[in-house]
């Protein structure tokens, strides 16, 4: 049984939300990044595919994990990496953000990469400049390349993420990282639930194709999969909580919690981690449970093969379909 | 083990209001109506036709639990069995916040007559929430804030969302928190003359209006505290008529004092919420035979001599009611301003139902918490001596009614001699 086949160019030059990718994007991004965490964990020399290219961090937002990531995978490739972090000169002295992204712009990078406390911020840059842009984090919009790489690392360990239950839990209003992980999870066919305390809730968050529980018990029944997420108190204004320790006594992971969730639930955290407040620090450190080290390790991977999808680098960059099903 | 002879039984949770005996067993009632057969064992009181009702609920109880001696839990505890409480909710105006400051609570409840259930504040006195989700594990039977209205509506919103998040009954004291600020008096003509700094019914309105806006918001249960006036029972029934989980108390001494009580200037009127106008009164008792009002509360306080010892604006604002609030009943219902049966519904059933408690009513297999009183006979406050001598505004008030027999699990926790 054949049919007409079909080609498809993987279409984005930039990368600003979770919710602009469709399935077939997600797989080539997943195709290449295999290749990459398989080469990168056996320390294997890879092709310089960014060679010749510029790429500049510009972190408005204090990060370790992710522009260590960013800068990794870009000079794994071969690009020349330019970082800005906060702090750093230009960006303190109190310059507009347009202004800042057109002089960047200016010096013709080929890819700038982008984290700042405003949502939208970094649609706001690739607008300004029509430049490749990557959103490093929007405030607590949008992370897609965090949930890319968690969505990566489950499919790592099942194959598919269809029908698989995962639940997400805490700080969920001021997480950029839910966010993205809830659009891009729900594309990918999985049965997302959230918890928290209504403080730490989006209203209506129910209307967001996830199932909404204040139990923690509840919650976790039957998941394959538990997102612990740090309280953003930097974006808080005010309490909205009473106490860490309550959050701990009523939120928090820990082994037993997870008796009533799937016995080979994996346990994630996209860090910074409180240690013995969402996540007891015997769990994350458990290998049997928690793939919090994997994340990171994933992280570098998943970005190398955005940078070179987005570059047009990619030796995958067009999928065939032949007709056959197989695909190529 | 004791059986309770020609009662006449007045339960509000079934209707009931007949002449009867009510059995106890192993701290919980066993058969109550009809005439009941001795089984020979037990003790036998014949009661002559005086009511047994259950003990009183009271929702909102204020004592300092670190304090001791006269005004201290158990002191407090045993002028609630001499008035007919079964139940008291100890109010968190003194700072509790945290299950840790529960503890005097928990430790005086293991010798108190009556039951203690602590109740745990919103937002604490550093405007922080307090550990809702740990003092309701550790027993509040609910939460509030304290007696002072929080100003800043963000923090109520969110206190209330983080309390509904737990299905748990949040008490906002109905007041504007600017208008009612360093008041002393109703606002109204007679106010003025006496030259009192007043506030307005409508404060009370305002704090009614914002707090069922935010039960729509936040989907929380909110507990309007001490309603006093026809203004807040006005912004009441709009609440109600919206369908959501609102229900409100009003304090037992606005039932039976007003403003002109404050035109002698004496201390023992300045109470908080202070003495309305007469027209408001009038509204307070009409709600209670609509079933407007889901709880009467003591608002006990003992407050020392010293503290009363000032001009009226000046003077600590309380009085002590638990012994009152019976005999203030009967005084309404010999008034014939309300029916006994829902005058008691008011601190017996509903108060219960709110809290999900299996006192406050005469049914086989509950608590054998139980007053039995004379509704009919003089009773002038303090005459015959009282369990709690604070200041109170019922001091020297001819009254009608007088507690004959308390019981709380079984036990007879206050039995008047003569």
């Amino acid at each position: 049984m054949s049919r007409p086949g079909f080609a498809y160019d993987f279409p984005h030059s930039s990368l600003l939300s979770a919710g602009d990718l469709n399935p077939l994007d997600v797989s080539m991004i997943f195709e290449r990044a295999s290749l990459h965490f398989e080469a990168n964990r056996r320390k294997e020399p890879r092709e310089r595919t960014l060679d010749g290219l510029a790429v500049v961090n510009l972190f408005f937002e204090n990060s370790t994990r992710t522009l260590a990531s960013f800068e990794m995978a870009a000079k794994r490739l071969g690009a020349d990496v330019i970082n800005f972090s906060a702090g750093s000169a230009s960006i303190s002295k109190g310059e507009s953000l347009a202004d800042t992204a057109l002089n960047l712009n200016a010096m013709n990078p080929d890819v700038m990469v982008v984290r700042h406390k405003a949502a939208g911020a970094a649609a706001y840059f690739a607008k300004v400049t029509g430049a490749a842009v990557v959103n490093g984090g929007d405030g607590s919009h949008e992370h897609p390349t965090q949930a890319l790489l968690d969505a990566f690392t489950l499919t790592r360990h099942w194959g598919d993420i269809g029908g698989k239950r995962i639940c997400i839990i805490g700080d969920i209003l001021h997480s950029r990282v839910a966010r993205s992980n809830i659009s891009l999870l729900n594309l990918l066919n999985a049965e997302v639930r959230l918890c928290g305390p209504a403080t730490l809730l989006p209203a209506d968050a129910d209307r967001w194709g996830v199932t909404v529980f204040h139990d923690l018990d509840e919650a976790l029944e039957g998941c394959d999969a538990v997102m612990a997420l740090r309280m953003q108190k930097e974006r808080m204004s005010g309490g909205l909580i009473p106490s860490d320790r309550e959050f701990a006594a009523l939120y928090g992971l820990n082994h037993a919690r997870l008796d009533v969730a799937s016995p080979d639930c994996l346990v994630m955290h996209p860090g910074p981690m409180n240690r013995g407040v969402e996540i007891d620090g015997a769990l994350a450190d458990d290998p049997e449970r928690a793939v919090i080290m994997e994340q990171a390790e994933a992280g570098v991977a998943i970005r190398m093969a955005i940078l070179e999808l987005i570059t047009g680098r990619a030796s995958n960059q067009r999928y065939v379909d032949d007709g056959t099903g197989d695909g190529a | 083990m004791t059986l309770l002879r020609s009662a006449r039984l007045i339960d509000p949770a079934s209707g009931r209001d007949e002449l009867g005996d009510l059995k106890i067993r192993d701290g919980v009632i066993e058969a109550v109506g009809g005439s009941l057969i001795s089984q020979g064992d037990e003790a036998v009181i014949d009661l002559e036709g005086a009511v047994l009702a259950p003990a009183l609920i009271d929702l909102r109880c204020q004592v300092n639990p670190r304090s001791s001696g006269r005004s201290g839990l158990l002191a407090t505890a045993q002028a609630a069995a001499a008035g007919g409480y079964g139940t008291l909710v100890i109010a968190p105006d003194a700072g509790l916040s945290s299950p840790e400051s529960f503890a005097p609570i928990e430790n005086a409840a293991l010798s108190s007559p009556v039951n203690l259930i602590a109740s745990g504040l919103l937002v604490d006195h550093d405007g922080e929430m307090g550990e809702i989700g740990l003092m309701l594990r550790a027993g509040a039977a609910l939460l509030g804030d304290g007696g002072q209205p929080v100003s800043d509506t963000r923090l109520l919103k969110r206190a209330l969302a983080y309390a509904a998040t737990f299905e748990a009954w949040s008490s906002l004291r109905a007041e504007d928190p600017h208008l009612s600020r360093n008041t002393c008096a109703h606002e109204g003509d007679l106010s003025m003359r006496l030259g009192f700094a007043a506030r307005p019914g409508a404060g009370e309105r305002m704090a009614v209006d914002r707090a069922t806006a935010l039960a729509e918001l936040t989907g929380a249960r909110i507990l309007l505290d001490r309603i006093s006036t026809m203004d807040g029972l006005a912004a009441l029934k709009m609440a109600r008529s919206k369908g959501l989980e609102i229900a409100a108390t009003v304090p037992v001494t606005h039932l039976i004092f007003n403003e002109v009580d404050t035109a002698s200037y004496d201390a023992r009127y300045r109470l908080e919420p202070p003495l309305r106008s007469e027209a408001d009164r009038d509204s307070l008792i009409e709600a209670l035979n609509n079933g407007q009002i889901d709880a009467i509360v003591s608002d006990h306080r003992a407050c020392t001599g010293e503290a009363k010892a000032h001009p009226f604006p000046d003077a600590e604002p309380g009085a002590a009611t638990l012994e009152a609030v019976l005999p203030a009943l009967c005084t309404l219902v010999a008034d014939e301003r309300v029916e006994l049966i829902e005058a008691l519904r008011a601190v017996t059933s509903s108060p219960a139902d709110l809290l999900g408690l299996p006192q406050g009513r005469l049914e086989i297999g509950a608590p054998a918490d139980l007053v039995a009183f004379n509704p009919d006979v003089p009773n002038v406050y303090g005459r015959d001596g009282l369990s709690c001598d604070a200041p109170s505004a019922f001091e020297n008030r001819r009254l009608v009614g007088k507690v004959l027999i308390t019981f709380a699990n079984g036990a007879i926790i206050n039995q008047p001699a003569g």
